[in-house]
């Protein structure tokens, strides 16, 4: 692909009006999916590790601005998603990782680094309960995320998608 | 030089735009309130919320919206007036000779309308469809006709992000209306906290918390919540107070932002106070 940047950029600008339209109709007490983080893990899984680090650190960027959060804390926190995406953007397991349920499994994990690093950048407080704070700030996000994604990749079309 | 660079290079490209992407983003956070932020910020969200503003009228409901506008700035109103009242009883209880306290309910409140939100567990947003051109200012509080919503942190030409009191990084001065007793609020562990409560605080459930005149960042006496449940967070001398807000969050669709900004207020006074001795 010439420019590899440019259509998940396109896609960034409706998945954040959605988050910020639609999303807060299906949040409970903060909980929220992270349309963002899927739109993320999915195109760096097509690609590569230094493509998903880039695109995190652009996607932050975006969010910090666009939804007034500390600038820097999404930054990291997609930053170090994607990184760690790349991990599953091995070419020989793409099409098995893009599945519904392995991408799910996936977005799991690395909602709750995710979740975990905003949250320590944003509002971790040393006087905190750790486990109620893992709990509330990153587990229950990360499940929401992963749930959501499950329906978001059983009705994208497997292959070839916006390439 | 060159090859032994290229050589790691080849090995640990990925960790080294990582660890470079990361010592950017660190340095970013300290540029958070700056100017240039500020308005890169106000740029960004600008163009955003003229697409969200759109979507929400389309899913909104358009027939009864000016008359509700109509009846919930009313509502905002008696609620400021209904809150200076209380407040005067108390004081009348104490005092004969009253202080003269700021008649709030004078203010031209700005009417906005809650474009979208960002619902998060620890930094929650509002998009309001005021900014500069109605005279929203960055440190404006906003209210509903309930009470306090929140804080106004950034402000493009028409439109403004809020901090709302589910933001940890908003803290604001309170106190107890029935005991006079003075605390900081703060967004904590999911909930509406007052930190650091000496013990002896004779502060109960069903208590009314409302901001306190000491408070910096909001200059109006205004409604908060009600105080829910006494915690002993860890053996000492401190307690924490649960507070259940007035505002439910969630269904906030109208607000209005107060046109005062509290450190304008101080130096106003303050400037008043040293005419007097020229």
């Amino acid at each position: 692909m010439k420019y590899p940047f440019i259509i998940p950029f396109l896609l960034l600008i409706p998945v954040i009006i959605l988050q910020l339209v639609i999303i807060p109709f299906l949040s409970f007490n903060g909980i929220s999916p992270d349309l963002i983080l899927i739109l993320l893990v999915f195109y760096t899984i097509r690609n590569n590790q230094i493509y998903g680090t880039i695109l995190g650190f652009i996607f932050g960027a975006i969010c910090d601005l666009s939804f007034g959060t500390i600038l820097g804390s999404t930054m990291i926190a997609k930053t170090l998603s994607g990184f760690i995406a790349g991990y599953f953007s091995s070419e020989n397991k793409r099409d098995s990782y893009l599945t519904p349920l392995n991408f799910s499994l996936i977005l799991f994990l690395i909602g709750i680094i995710d979740n975990g690093i905003f949250s320590f950048f944003s509002s971790f407080d040393l006087s905190d309960n750790f486990i109620s704070f893992l709990l509330t700030n990153t587990l229950l996000n990360s499940v929401y995320t992963a749930i959501i994604s499950i329906l978001v990749m059983t009705v994208i079309p497997k292959r070839r998608l916006f390439e | 030089m060159s090859k032994i660079f290229q050589h790691f290079w080849q090995n640990f490209k990925e960790y080294l735009v990582l660890v470079f992407l990361i010592i950017i983003s660190l340095y970013l956070i300290t540029l958070d309130f700056s100017d240039k932020t500020q308005k890169l910020r106000a740029m960004i969200f600008g163009t955003f919320s003229v697409v969200n503003s759109f979507l929400t009228d389309v899913f909104g409901s358009g027939n009864l919206k000016e008359e509700n506008e109509r009846l919930r700035s009313v509502n905002a109103d008696l609620m400021l007036q209904l809150s200076k009242l209380r407040k005067d009883a108390l004081l009348i209880d104490e005092l004969k000779n009253s202080l003269s306290l700021k008649d709030t309910s004078k203010l031209n409140l700005i009417s906005s309308r809650v474009i979208s939100m960002f619902t998060n567990t620890s930094q929650e947003t509002f998009t309001i469809s005021s900014g500069k051109i109605d005279g929203v200012e960055i440190g404006m509080p906003v209210i509903s006709e309930k009470g306090l919503v929140g804080v106004v942190f950034s402000v493009s030409e028409n439109y403004a992000i809020v901090k709302t009191l589910r933001n940890n990084s908003l803290k604001l001065t309170i106190k107890s209306e029935r005991t006079g007793e003075h605390g900081v609020l703060k967004w904590k562990s999911n909930s509406l906290r007052i930190i650091n409560v000496p013990k002896t605080y004779q502060v109960k459930k069903g208590d009314r918390i409302v901001i306190s005149e000491l408070s910096s960042i909001v200059p109006v006496i205004v409604p908060v919540g009600v105080a829910y449940q006494t915690e002993n967070v860890e053996p000492g001398i401190f307690n924490e107070i649960i507070v259940i807000p007035y505002v439910d969050f969630n269904k906030v669709e109208y607000v209005f932002v107060v046109p005062i900004v509290a450190s304008k207020e101080v130096k106003n006074l303050e400037l008043n106070f040293l005419k007097k001795f020229k």
